[in-house]
């Protein structure tokens, strides 16, 4: 884990009215820098799918076509 | 104690086949079949049952699907799941060994575990609750429905469409009315089709059609686990005349609000309710919370048995609201599916900055490969994706049926009929049948899914199957 977290409050006690503007605005303070520290914990698993993906991704996608089931 | 108060759990999956690097393209139905010529082999047929109690067929449109046999526990049913996600793993690299002979060396079979193809066909992972029959259709199109539709916070498995937009869930876009008897024709996202597979004068199926296919154990276990708990309020009050205290939580439109909180990674979305006011997701989860919260506190005895991994559960939910509540991804990340993809893809644009949305959903298409995938195996492997089982217990699962419910029977039943020399041999969920030669053909019936004690009938069956 990149990052640790106190265990919190459920959300479900607190006002979401008021939590709506909290979460909005820590979301925005908390996105560079958890994107940046995940990329860390990341690497990794970036290293292997970088040399082991298809080239085509195009390619790739479009040949997954299938009708059917349910 | 409450013994009726009890359930069976079942997930059905299908999966979606895609082959590249082939010199010509084989046909999707041909790889299906291919897939499925060891299981021919042993069974005579493309419908079949395995050694740990579960169905492993070919759907309509050559979807491979597996049916988990039943199971009294979530974590029994997360178990089976994933041993069918090895069984398709097997049976998709045998037939891209014999695929290249004809379509060349780099051939490669993708098997998605997941819910949508590039053209935007959708397909299913569904889920089955025994419930009891007293609780009616308008109880639970008016107080399932909501956290069915909320859930996907922590359920979804996330995907990006061609315009490169992520939403929550692989399934939202896809479904209709709330209630319906059929599967095929629109989408419901519950389905009340009256096959129980038991005594139907005490239960129903619940069908359970809306969830998104999870890779993640924990996910998989989460979904089960808290829909059971939302059931239980449900069957416990219904059955005791009591107040749910969920009546505020009725849609108004919940085709409608399926989407909008698909498109909400912050759970915040408004959600117009059936009695005017607004909520929005977070909210509505919330309230379930806190009310299977109580509900376990103050009825937990009387139903202890059928509640055993609520503590675990319920922890895990409130955790999992916190972090939708306060963005964070990471914290999600280590178990929900929409949110690992979307972590990885948001580091890989830090690589690259000038990532297209075709790599994107190649990524997406990736983490789903139970043949061939990388992303999710090498997030296990680096500890970014939490599991709850071992790679041995996956393998003892693939031959071990739960030892508490009539999969017990089925199991033992299909491992004995694969051995016994000229066995000709079929099982349903509630019924087995096999013949040998020069001996008088012999059945059962398994009519009650809680019980794993043979009756006569099936003694004669194992008889006749072990040369007695």
């Amino acid at each position: 884990m990149p990052q640790e977290h106190m265990p919190l409050q459920h959300s479900s006690q607190q006002s979401v009215q008021q939590g709506k503007a909290q979460a909005a605005e820590s979301a925005e303070a908390e996105r560079s820098s958890q994107y940046e520290d995940a990329a860390q914990g990341l690497d990794s698993v970036l290293d292997d799918i970088e040399s082991v993906l298809e080239n085509n991704a195009e390619d790739y996608v479009n040949h997954f076509v299938q009708k059917g089931g349910e | 104690m409450d013994i009726t108060l009890r359930r069976i759990f079942g997930i059905e999956t299908e999966y979606g086949i895609s082959v590249t690097g082939a010199d010509r393209d084989p046909d999707p139905g041909t790889v299906a079949m291919i897939m499925f010529r060891p299981v021919v082999a042993a069974s005579r047929s493309t419908n079949t049952y395995t050694r740990n109690g579960s169905r492993l067929y070919l759907d309509v449109g050559s979807h491979p699907e597996y049916a988990t046999a039943e199971a009294r526990r979530p974590i029994d049913a997360v178990r089976l799941d994933a041993a069918g996600e090895r069984t398709m793993h097997r049976l998709a690299l045998h037939a891209q060994e014999l695929l290249r002979e004809q379509y060349g060396p780099r051939t490669t079979v993708h098997l998605y575990k997941n819910n949508e193809d590039s053209a935007g066909h959708s397909f299913g992972c569904h889920e089955n609750y025994l419930v009891r029959r007293d609780i009616s259709l308008q109880l639970l199109g008016a107080q399932l429905i909501p956290f069915l539709v909320t859930r996907q916070l922590y359920t979804g498995a996330g995907t990006w469409s061609a315009d490169g937009q992520f939403q929550l869930s692989q399934r939202a876009d896809f479904l209709d009315d709330a209630i319906s008897a059929s599967t095929t024709r629109s989408r419901p996202m519950i389905n009340t089709r009256d096959e129980p597979h038991a005594d139907s004068d005490m239960y129903r199926r619940l069908h359970v059609i809306l969830g998104d296919s999870n890779r993640s154990q924990i996910a998989t276990w989460m979904k089960l686990t808290t829909t059971h708990l939302v059931l239980c309020m449900l069957e416990y009050c219904t059955h005791h005349g009591l107040d749910t205290g969920l009546a505020g939580m009725e849609l108004a439109d919940p085709g409608k609000a399926i989407k909008t909180v698909s498109h909400d990674m912050h759970g915040t979305a408004v959600l117009d309710m059936a009695d005017g006011t607004r909520k929005c997701a977070l909210e509505i989860q919330g309230t379930y919370l806190r009310l299977a919260d109580r509900f376990v506190r103050e009825h937990g005895d009387e139903i202890a048995l059928n509640i055993a991994d609520a503590p675990e559960c319920l922890e895990l939910w409130g955790k999992a609201l916190d972090a939708v509540h306060f963005s964070d991804i990471s914290e999600l990340a280590t178990w929900v599916d929409w949110a690992a993809k979307y972590r990885f893809v948001q580091s890989m644009r830090l690589r690259h900055p000038d990532l297209t949305t075709a790599r994107i959903r190649q990524f997406d298409l990736d983490y789903h490969d139970v043949a061939n995938g990388h992303i999710f195996d090498s997030l296990v492997a680096h500890g970014q994706m939490h599991t709850m089982l071992t790679d041995a217990e996956v393998e003892a699962a693939d031959v071990t049926p739960p030892a508490d419910t009539r999969a017990a029977l089925r199991g033992a039943f299909v491992a004995a009929a694969q051995g016994a020399p000229g066995c000709t041999w079929s099982a349903d969920w509630t019924h087995v049948s096999a013949s040998v030669p020069d001996a008088k053909p012999r059945e059962a019936e398994l009519l009650d899914p809680f019980d794993s004690q043979p009756s006569e009938d099936y003694r004669k069956v194992m008889e006749l199957l072990q040369g007695e």
